[in-house]
C-alpha cells in the first residue's frame, strides 16, 4: 500500500485541533433525530413483548385490543408472514448454527422483552393503552439461563432446529501447548467472568417508516450505526429495490454498537408502513432499551499461563464460553463477540503456543451483539490480569514483565498465535509514554508509604493491541457473508462552487462532519468550513455499510483522500486553461487556484462556473464535471494500541473505589483531530469504568431481567469519572493511507482492565483475587471478608 | 412507559386540593414535584383516576423561623432548604443531608413534602425527620391533624396519610446549643439512593454527652432511630471502645434486606462504619471544630 503523496504544505488541517462542526447544532438543539421528525399524521406502535424467558406462544387473543380507542392495527407474526422474508444471518463457519431474524416472535419466545404483538395506534399512549387489552397465552418451557449448564448435552433446547445451544465453536492453535505448558517453570491460570453489559446510548433506537404508494418507495429513518447494511437487509427481507427503499440515519444520539445490528422493530415499521399506506413509527422507551437492546459481553474464561524463569510467557491457554443471548444477530452473527475473546486473547506480547477454545452458547436472554472493543475488553481483562498474577508470583514489577513480552519493534510486523498479524505499532512506547505520563516509579514508591499507614493504593497497567480499519481480507465476524472491507466518497463542486462530499459511513457521535471534511480540505486544496459532509444516508454512495469497527476514519478517510486527490486534478486542469498555466505551475490552496510565485489567482467558484455555466470558455475536455467517486479497501486493515495506567484507592472500612489518576498512551496513527481524539478516548474509557465498576445486566434464575431501569442499570456520570490524561504515540500506520489507525473503542478495551489491576493491586496485601468485572462495593465486601476470615482461622 | 389515562385539576388553596382529593373518594393521587409520581405513573405501577397538582398553591412553599423550631411548608423545594441560611445556622444536619438528595435538577422540582409523603426506604428527608423529632402537619376536609415523624413512617413507600389527606407543614425543632452533628452516606453514584447513610447529633456539655440522636436510612423498610444506641453514649464522652459498642447497638437495631445493589451483610456493615464516621464528626462539631 502506498502512502498518501504530501501534497500540502502548510497549514495543514489534517492533525489540527478543530472544534466539531456538529456541535453548535447539537448543543443549541438544533440537531433532528430521528423521533424529532415532523410527519403528517404519523401511526405509533407499541410492542406487546413476552413477560416469559422461555415459552411456546399457544394463543393470541387481540380481539378487545382491536376495538380500544385510537387502534388502527394489530400484528403477530402470523399476520406479517406474507409480508417479509426471513432473514438469516448466515456463516461459512463450519459448526455454526444461524437463527432466523423475525420481526416478531414466531411460534415460541426466548427472552423476556421479545416482541410478540405489534399495536398500530394513533398516539403512542393509545397503543399502550391497547397492550394491556391483548390475552396471551403461554406454556412455558424449561429456562435456559446458566450458560455452562445450557452446554451439556441433555440441556433444554433454545432452538430445536439447531439441535444444540452452542451456536458456534472454534478452536485457535500453534504450537505444541499441552507440552510447553507441563514443562513450564511457572504457571499462573485463573477463572475470570466478565458481566452483560448494555450500551445504554443517550438517545434509545427509534424508527420510523414513511410509505409513498404513488411511487411504491419506502424511506425509513433508523437511529441506527449501519443504515447501508439496514437498506440492504430491507430490501430482501420486504423484496423491494434498493432504489425503493432508502436509510437515513439522521442525528444520531450514540450507538456504542447497540445501533449497529438490524433489528425486528426496524422490519416491522417498514411491513406496517407498506401494509397500512400511513407513515409508522416506533420510539424505544428506557424500559425497552434494557430488555431489547442488544447486550454485550458476557464471558466465562479459563485461562492459564506458563512463563520461563525470566517472566516470558511460553504459553498460553484459554477455554471461553461466551454467553450469546436468544439469538444471532444480523448480519454478525452469534460469533462476533465471543471469537474475538479467543482471536485477541495473546494480546500485543510475543507468544509461540496457544490454544484458544471458544462455544457461543444461546441462552434466554437479550441477543448480544457488538459492544465498543467487541471481545476485547474480556481478553485484555484475562490476559492482564494473568500478567500481573506472573508479575507478583515472580516478583517482577508489573510494568517491567510487560517489557519483557511485548513484542519488540523490529520484530513488527508479527504473526499472533491466534493467526492476527501486527503490523508496526508502538507498543513499547505507549508503555512508556503511560507510566511518563503517570508517574510511575514515584506512585509506587507513594504507595509503599501509604500501605505502611494502612492505605489501600493500587496501580494497574494494561496494554493492549487491536485490529481496525480491517479491509476486504479480514471479516468483522468470521465467515460472515457481507463485506466490510470498503467504503465509498463521493465528492463534488456543484455549480455555485460549493463543495459536498458523501459517504456511506454513519457518524453517531464521533464527529465525522468535522475529521472528513479535514481530509477532503486537505486533499482537495479547500476551505475546512467549505465542505459538507453528507453522510448516514444510503442513498449518498451506492454501497456502503455504516459506522462500527473503528473503521470509519481509516476507511471513508482513505475514500475521501482518494476522491478529492482526483477532483482535485480535475480543478487544477480547468483552472490551468483559465490561467494559461501549465497544471506543474499552480498551488490550490484555501479555494483558490493560483500561479506559484504570482499574484494571479482565481477561485473554486470561478471554476465551477467556467466549467458548468459559461459554456465556451474551457475546451470539452476540461468540461467534465467537477465530481469524483471512490472506494477504498485497507485490505487487511491496521494496528491499533495502547497503555491505561489507573491509580486507585479503597477505603479499608466502606471498599468504596476511587479513582485517583487516568492515563492513556495511545496510538493510533496520524491524528486527524486531536480534540476529537481526546473525546473519544474519554468516552471510551467511561464506558470502561462503568463496566469495571457499575454496569452489569443481571437475570434471575426465570430469566426474568432485573436491571429494567436506570436505578437498577447502572451506568456511571460525570461524577464517578475522574480527569483522563490522554498522551499521543502517533506512529503512521505503514498500511493505511494517510496513515490513520481506528480508535474508536480502545478506550474501553483498555480502562476496565487497568482497574481490575488496580484494584487488585491495592487489595494485593490481603491476597484477594480479582477475575470478575464489574468490582462493585459488594462482590468486595465479600472477597475482602472471605480474605480476613481465612487470615483468622 | 407512558401513563395511563387520568384526570388533572391544579389546585390553588389547599381547601380546593382536599376537596377535589375527597371528591375522588381515594382514587386521587397529589402531584407535588412529580420526580417520585411520574415515573410511577410512567411505569403503570399507580393509576389514579385524578391527579390534584398542588404546585400552584400560594403559601405552601416557605422556610420560617420561630423561637425554638423552624416550620417548613411541603411545597418547599430540595433546592431551597439545600441552601437556606437559616436552615444551615440552626439545622446545619440536613443541609449536609440536602447534597446527598439526588441530582441538581431534581432537587429544583422535588419537594420535602414529596418525599416524605412517598416514604422511600432509603431517602434522606424522612431520616432526618425522624433524627429530629420532626412534627408534620396534614389537613384533610374533616381537619388538621399532627403527626410525630417516629410514627408516620409505617413500611416501605407506605406512611400514615389518608388518600384524602394533604401534609401542609414540617415542622422541626431547632438544635440544642452545644450540639455537634455528622452525617455519612454511602451511595453507588453520587446522587444514588443510599445504600446505608446514618445522621447523628450530640449534645455535649462539661466534656460528656447529655443527648445523643442516631437515625438511618437505607438498611429497612422505614428510617430508623437507634434509640438502644442512643443510650449508651449518654453521661460519657465519646471514645473508641464506646463508639465500637454502639456501633454493635446500631447494627443490632436494624433489619435490613438484600436487593440488587448490596446484600442486608454488606449493609449491616456499613451501619457500624458510617455510624463511627458520624459519631466522630458529631463529637468534633461538639467541641466547637468545623
Ligand atoms: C433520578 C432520581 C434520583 C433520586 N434520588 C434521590 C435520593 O438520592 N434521595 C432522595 O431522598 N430522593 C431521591 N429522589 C426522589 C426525590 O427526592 C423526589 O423529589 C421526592 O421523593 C418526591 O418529591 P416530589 O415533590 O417530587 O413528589 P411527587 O413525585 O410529586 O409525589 C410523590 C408522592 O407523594 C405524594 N405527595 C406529594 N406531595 C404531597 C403532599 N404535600 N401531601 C400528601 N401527599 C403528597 C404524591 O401523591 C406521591 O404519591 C430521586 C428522584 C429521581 C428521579
Amino acid at each position: 500500500m502506498s502512502e498518501a503523496p504530501e501534497m500540502h504544505v502548510r497549514p495543514k488541517i489534517v492533525g489540527a485541533r478543530i472544534k466539531r462542526t456538529e456541535d453548535p447544532r447539537l448543543l443549541t438543539g438544533l440537531g433532528a433525530y430521528t423521533d424529532d421528525r415532523q410527519i403528517v399524521r404519523p401511526l405509533h406502535v407499541a410492542f406487546r413483548r413476552s413477560d416469559q424467558s422461555h415459552a411456546k406462544i399457544r394463543l393470541i387473543d387481540s380481539a378487545a385490543a382491536r376495538k380500544a380507542p385510537g387502534v388502527v392495527a394489530i400484528f403477530t407474526a402470523v399476520d406479517l408472514s406474507e409480508d417479509v422474508r426471513t432473514l438469516v444471518a448466515t456463516s461459512r463457519m463450519k459448526d455454526y448454527h444461524a437463527t432466523p431474524i423475525f420481526p416478531l416472535a414466531r411460534g415460541k419466545v426466548r427472552y423476556v422483552g421479545e416482541p410478540v404483538v405489534g399495536v398500530i395506534a394513533q398516539s403512542r399512549y393509545q397503543a399502550e393503552d391497547a397492550l394491556e387489552l391483548i390475552v396471551i397465552d403461554y406454556e412455558p418451557l424449561p429456562v435456559v439461563i446458566d450458560p455452562e449448564q445450557a452446554v451439556r448435552d441433555g440441556a433444554p433446547l433454545l432452538h430445536e432446529e439447531a439441535g444444540t445451544n452452542v451456536l458456534v465453536s472454534r478452536e485457535f492453535k500453534r504450537g505444541d501447548i499441552d507440552a510447553v505448558l507441563a514443562s513450564a517453570p511457572v504457571r499462573v491460570e485463573g477463572r475470570f467472568r466478565m458481566h452483560r453489559k448494555t450500551p445504554v446510548a443517550i438517545e434509545p433506537r427509534a424508527c420510523v417508516a414513511e410509505y409513498d404508494a404513488g411511487r411504491q418507495a419506502l424511506t425509513l429513518h433508523s437511529a441506527t450505526q449501519v443504515p447501508g447494511i439496514v437498506r440492504d437487509a430491507l430490501a430482501a427481507a420486504l423484496d423491494i429495490p434498493g432504489h425503493r427503499v432508502r436509510v437515513i440515519a439522521p442525528d444520531v444520539g450514540g450507538g456504542f454498537g447497540g445501533k449497529g445490528s438490524l433489528y425486528p422493530e426496524e422490519i416491522f415499521v417498514c411491513a406496517a408502513a407498506r401494509r397500512l399506506r400511513r407513515a409508522v413509527k416506533w420510539t424505544s422507551d428506557r424500559m425497552e432499551d434494557l430488555l431489547a437492546n442488544t447486550q454485550g459481553f458476557d464471558e466465562i474464561v479459563d485461562a492459564e499461563i506458563g512463563l520461563d524463569a525470566g517472566g516470558h510467557v511460553l504459553a498460553l491457554r484459554a477455554d471461553v464460553i461466551g454467553d450469546v443471548g436468544a439469538y444471532s444477530i444480523y448480519p454478525w452473527t452469534a460469533a462476533l463477540e465471543p471469537i474475538q475473546v479467543v482471536s485477541f486473547l495473546p494480546g500485543p506480547y510475543r507468544i509461540e503456543h496457544y490454544r484458544g477454545r471458544v462455544q457461543a452458547v444461546a441462552t434466554s436472554k437479550a441477543p448480544t451483539g457488538p459492544y465498543r472493543g467487541v471481545g476485547r475488553p474480556t481478553s485484555t481483562f484475562v490476559m492482564e490480569r494473568l500478567m500481573d498474577m506472573a508479575a507478583a508470583r515472580l516478583s517482577i514489577d508489573p510494568a517491567e514483565i510487560r517489557r519483557r513480552n511485548l513484542i519488540p519493534a523490529d520484530e513488527l510486523p508479527y504473526k499472533a498465535a491466534s493467526g492476527i498479524v501486527w503490523d508496526k505499532s508502538g507498543f513499547h512506547e505507549c508503555l512508556q509514554a503511560a507510566c511518563n505520563a503517570i508517574g510511575y516509579d514515584a506512585w509506587r514508591a507513594r504507595q509503599k508509604t501509604a500501605r505502611a499507614n494502612g492505605r489501600w493504593i493500587g496501580i494497574g497497567i494494561a496494554s493492549y493491541a487491536e485490529l481496525t480499519g480491517i479491509g476486504s481480507r479480514i471479516s468483522v465476524a468470521p465467515g460472515m457473508p457481507i463485506n466490510t472491507g470498503t467504503e465509498t466518497a463521493s465528492i463534488r463542486i456543484d455549480s455555485t462552487g460549493a463543495i459536498t462530499a458523501a459517504f456511506g459511513v454513519a457518524s453517531h457521535g464521533q464527529g465525522l462532519e468535522t475529521t472528513l471534511a479535514q481530509v477532503v480540505a486537505e486533499h482537495l486544496g479547500a476551505r475546512f468550513e467549505d465542505i459538507r459532509v453528507i453522510q448516514g444516508d444510503s442513498a449518498a454512495v451506492a454501497g456502503g455499510t455504516g459506522t462500527y469497527a473503528s473503521r470509519s476514519m481509516v476507511l471513508a478517510g482513505g475514500a475521501a483522500t482518494l476522491a478529492a486527490q482526483t477532483v482535485r486534478d480535475k480543478i487544477l486542469n480547468a483552472a490551468s486553461h483559465l490561467l494559461e498555466a501549465s497544471v506543474g505551475d499552480l498551488a490550490v490552496q484555501d479555494g483558490k487556484i493560483t500561479i506559484v510565485g504570482t499574484d494571479r489567482s482565481i477561485s473554486f467558484a470561478d471554476v465551477a462556473r467556467a466549467v458548468y455555466s459559461e459554456i465556451g470558455k474551457l475546451p470539452q475536455e476540461a468540461r467534465g464535471e467537477l465530481a469524483a467517486t471512490k472506494t477504498y479497501d485497507p485490505v487487511f486493515g491496521t494496528t491499533s494500541s495502547a497503555t491505561h495506567i489507573a491509580v486507585v484507592e479503597i477505603d479499608p472500612q466502606t471498599y468504596q473505589i476511587r479513582i485517583d489518576q487516568f492515563v492513556v498512551a495511545e496510538d493510533c496513527g496520524k491524528l486527524v483531530n486531536p480534540l476529537i481524539v481526546d473525546g473519544q478516548v474519554h468516552g471510551g474509557v467511561a464506558q470502561g469504568i462503568g463496566a469495571a465498576l457499575y454496569e452489569e445486566v443481571r437475570y434471575d434464575p426465570q430469566g426474568q431481567i432485573l436491571t429494567a431501569s436506570l436505578v437498577d442499570y447502572l451506568v456511571p456520570s460525570a461524577c464517578e469519572i475522574p480527569s483522563i490524561q490522554v498522551t499521543h504515540v502517533e506512529s503512521a500506520s505503514p498500511t493505511t493511507l494517510g496513515g490513520f489507525r481506528g480508535m474508536g473503542e480502545g478506550g474501553t478495551i483498555g480502562a476496565l482492565a487497568a482497574i481490575a489491576n488496580a484494584v487488585a493491586d491495592a487489595l494485593s496485601p490481603l491476597g484477594v483475587d480479582i477475575n470478575e468485572l464489574p468490582m462493585t462495593p459488594e462482590r468486595l465486601f465479600r472477597l475482602i471478608e472471605a480474605a480476613k476470615a481465612e487470615t483468622r482461622s | 412507559m407512558k401513563p395511563p389515562v387520568f384526570d388533572y385539576i391544579a389546585a390553588t388553596s389547599t381547601d380546593m386540593a382536599v376537596a377535589a382529593l375527597a371528591a375522588a373518594g381515594g382514587e386521587a393521587k397529589i402531584i407535588a414535584g412529580g420526580q417520585s409520581l411520574m415515573p410511577m405513573l410512567s411505569f403503570r405501577l399507580l393509576r389514579p383516576s385524578l391527579l390534584v397538582d398542588i404546585n400552584r398553591i400560594p403559601g405552601l412553599a416557605y422556610i420560617e423561623e420561630a423561637d425554638t423550631c423552624l416550620r417548613i411548608g411541603a411545597l418547599t423545594r430540595h433546592f431551597q432548604i439545600e441552601t437556606s441560611p437559616v436552615i444551615a445556622r440552626h439545622l446545619p444536619v440536613l443541609s449536609a443531608a440536602m447534597t446527598h438528595v439526588a441530582h441538581l435538577a431534581i432537587r429544583n422540582r422535588g419537594t420535602i413534602g414529596g418525599s416524605l409523603s412517598h416514604g422511600d426506604p432509603a431517602a434522606e428527608l424522612p431520616m432526618i425527620a425522624v433524627l429530629l423529632d420532626a412534627t408534620l402537619h396534614i389537613e384533610s376536609v374533616s381537619g388538621q391533624r399532627a403527626v410525630r415523624a417516629q410514627d408516620f413512617f409505617l413500611d416501605a413507600l407506605t406512611v400514615d396519610l389518608d388518600s384524602a389527606e394533604v401534609l401542609a407543614e414540617i415542622i422541626l425543632p431547632k438544635l440544642p446549643p452545644n450540639t455537634g452533628w455528622g452525617f455519612e452516606e454511602i451511595a453507588r453514584r453520587h446522587g444514588d439512593f443510599a445504600i446505608a447513610a446514618v445522621a447523628a447529633t450530640l449534645t455535649v456539655s462539661d466534656g460528656s454527652i447529655r443527648q445523643a440522636r442516631i437515625a438511618l436510612t437505607g438498611v429497612g423498610p422505614t428510617p430508623v432511630r437507634a434509640a438502644a444506641a442512643e443510650t449508651l453514649l449518654i453521661g460519657h464522652a465519646l471514645e473508641n471502645k464506646l463508639v465500637e459498642s454502639v456501633a454493635r447497638a446500631v447494627r443490632a437495631a436494624i433489619a435490613p434486606e438484600d436487593d440488587l445493589h448490596a446484600s442486608a451483610d454488606y449493609r449491616r456493615h456499613l451501619a457500624g462504619v458510617l455510624t463511627d464516621r458520624a459519631l466522630h464528626a458529631a463529637w468534633r462539631r461538639a467541641q466547637g471544630e468545623p
